[in-house]
């Protein structure tokens, strides 16, 4: 019987299920296409072709070595820019970042709710907020720096409206997505609408909730970086932007590379606030 | 099995329309009349699209009827209420509590102390076979598990009667076998009036007492009335249970 039947390469289904860990002697085929050899090897042609776009000059000086810009990061751990350390720069965009997403958060979840549990607040809220939602932040700097000056007002002013659309909206979906057959639970053991209200409605919307925080602070980061670099004296725009005009490309690089730790750190911290909170959802790993 | 004077669960003449998409009128039960006595077992029998979940709906308060009444103990049903225990198709647990804390939910509600309400919801998690597990979500349960929660949580807030709506349709065949042991079990230890929903011949005879079977076609009217007589435990191949579903099945368009 010579004759087989069925498709014999991998099927997708297999390679997404998680790796087996099974103890095999080691064979070298099997290094080679062990999944972080692989990202090993990535990696280290990710940063090849940096080094050699470098060292061949091809976009001028725009671009640093990488070796250049770990120094260019621990020069800032250590000297100052503008007065200020680099401790002092990452705290002046932190606390714009945790101000302004404090103000629009406190106001937009609260307000997303009631919006939707209420068709006036609805009726008189809904025009308005359709009017701002498509306009991109940014495009309030100027008229935040007419309003407000260019100190730390105007900045604070762009992250509020930046982080404002997307709680609220995710707020107002979360309520408004839930089964309705959930009141139907309620209101059969005996609550009112206060009881649907309280133990139906928030603890349903909270995984929309937090998914708009987390939307937000993204935009939240994109707002300071953008605000920094139209007018700031201090935060990690401000040291990119200096990068840029005194033309130390590893300062840009630098400024990148530790804005999106910080970026990455405050997505973190949301990430277990919800886990912590919201302890009945599905693991799932997006990391 | 006693029976009082007055029967616990009273409808008259209920019908009940739908307007839906403005001027759609969509005619759903016609001309029902329902009693229930004390500690009953009744089983609303039906096909799909009969109007039967409607109906219940309508007993628990969850939907006015277009003509008649519905009244328990003498007193006329206006709305949904604690003194009837829904248990639904699709579970309906809240995913952000335990099992502990869907089923102390009713007592909570009614600001029951809280030594107290442990106690009664860890009584009921016992009654239906889920001790152990009081700690876990709704999402590390299986089906039957989930149901069996919603069981627990209707009884939990002691109720006059419990009302069930195709509450195994969603379970495969052998779990629905297992979860009709069960209730029969349950009920047996604990007797409640109950109101039960299924398009399942075999189920209707093995739990109730009466079955009211439903014509098929919108609107959903009554079609026959049946008594079932057998000894409980009930066996599904008791020559007399097998010949009942035959008379049944062969009454209505169901097919078994």
């Amino acid at each position: 019987m010579s004759s087989a039947t069925g498709t014999t390469d991998r099927s997708i289904a297999n390679e997404i299920q998680a790796e087996v860990k099974e103890r095999r002697p080691f064979s070298l085929k099997a290094f080679l296409k062990n999944r972080w050899f692989l990202y090993a090897v990535s990696l280290t042609f990710f940063f090849g072709v940096w080094k050699y776009v470098d060292y061949t000059r091809v976009l001028g000086n725009g671009i640093a070595a990488p070796e250049k810009v770990v120094v260019a990061i621990f020069r800032l751990m250590t000297d100052t820019i503008a007065g200020k350390s680099l401790w002092g720069h990452t705290w002046a965009s932190l606390a714009r970042i945790m101000i302004g997403f404090s103000i629009a958060a406190g106001i937009a979840v609260p307000l997303g709710i009631l919006m939707a549990l209420n068709r006036y607040i609805n009726a008189v809220v809904k025009p308005v907020f359709d009017l701002i939602k498509p306009m991109p932040p940014f495009a309030w700097i100027s008229c935040a720096i007419l309003w407000f000056g260019i100190g730390e007002p105007s900045k604070i002013f762009i992250i509020v409206i930046g982080t404002f659309v997307p709680c609220l909206l995710n707020s107002y979906m979360g309520i408004r997505l839930i089964e309705p057959e959930l009141y139907d639970v309620i209101r059969m053991l005996g609550g009112n609408r206060k009881d649907e209200i309280l133990q139906v409605g928030f603890p349903a919307a909270f995984p929309a909730i937090f998914a708009g925080l987390q939307i937000s602070l993204s935009i939240a980061w994109t707002c300071v970086l953008s605000a920094e670099l139209v007018s700031a004296r201090s935060g990690l725009g401000f040291i990119i932007i200096q990068g840029m005009q005194l033309s130390q490309p590893e300062l840009v690089l630098a400024g990148m590379v530790i804005l999106a730790f910080w970026a990455w750190a405050t997505t973190l911290l949301v990430t277990y606030l919800e886990k912590y909170l919201c302890p009945w959802k599905r693991e799932t790993s997006l990391a | 099995m006693e029976s009082k004077a007055q029967p616990k669960i009273i409808c008259q003449n209920i019908s009940k329309v739908f307007i839906q998409k403005g001027t759609q009128r969509v005619h759903v039960l016609e001309d029902i009349s329902v009693d229930v006595k004390q500690n009953e077992f009744v089983v609303i029998l039906g096909p799909g699209q009969s109007g039967k979940s409607t109906l219940l709906r309508i007993i628990a308060g969850l939907e006015t009827p277009t003509t008649g009444t519905v009244s328990l103990d003498g007193k006329e049903v206006a709305g949904p209420g604690a003194d009837r225990g829904l248990v639904f198709q699709s579970y309906m647990l809240f995913p952000w509590k335990t099992v502990l804390g869907n089923v102390e939910l009713g007592p909570k509600l009614r600001n029951v102390a809280k030594q107290e309400r442990r106690e009664l919801a860890a009584h009921y998690i016992n009654l239906v076979g889920l001790k152990g597990f009081e700690k876990h979500y709704p999402h590390q349960l299986s089906g039957g598990m989930k149901q069996r929660v919603g069981i627990a949580r209707a009884y939990a807030n002691n109720p006059e009667v419990m009302l069930l709506d195709e509450p195994f349709g969603q379970l495969d065949a052998q779990t629905r076998y297992f979860m009709e042991k069960e209730t029969a079990r349950i009920w047996e230890t604990e007797r409640r009036t109950v109101l039960f929903v299924t398009n399942n011949i075999e189920e209707a005879i093995y739990l109730g007492d009466r079955i009211i079977s439903l014509k098929g076609k919108l609107p959903g009217r009554m079609h026959e009335l049946y008594e079932v007589h057998l000894p409980r435990p009930r066996d599904n191949t008791d020559m007399n249970f097998l010949l009942l579903r035959q008379q049944i099945s062969d009454a209505s368009e169901l097919v078994l």
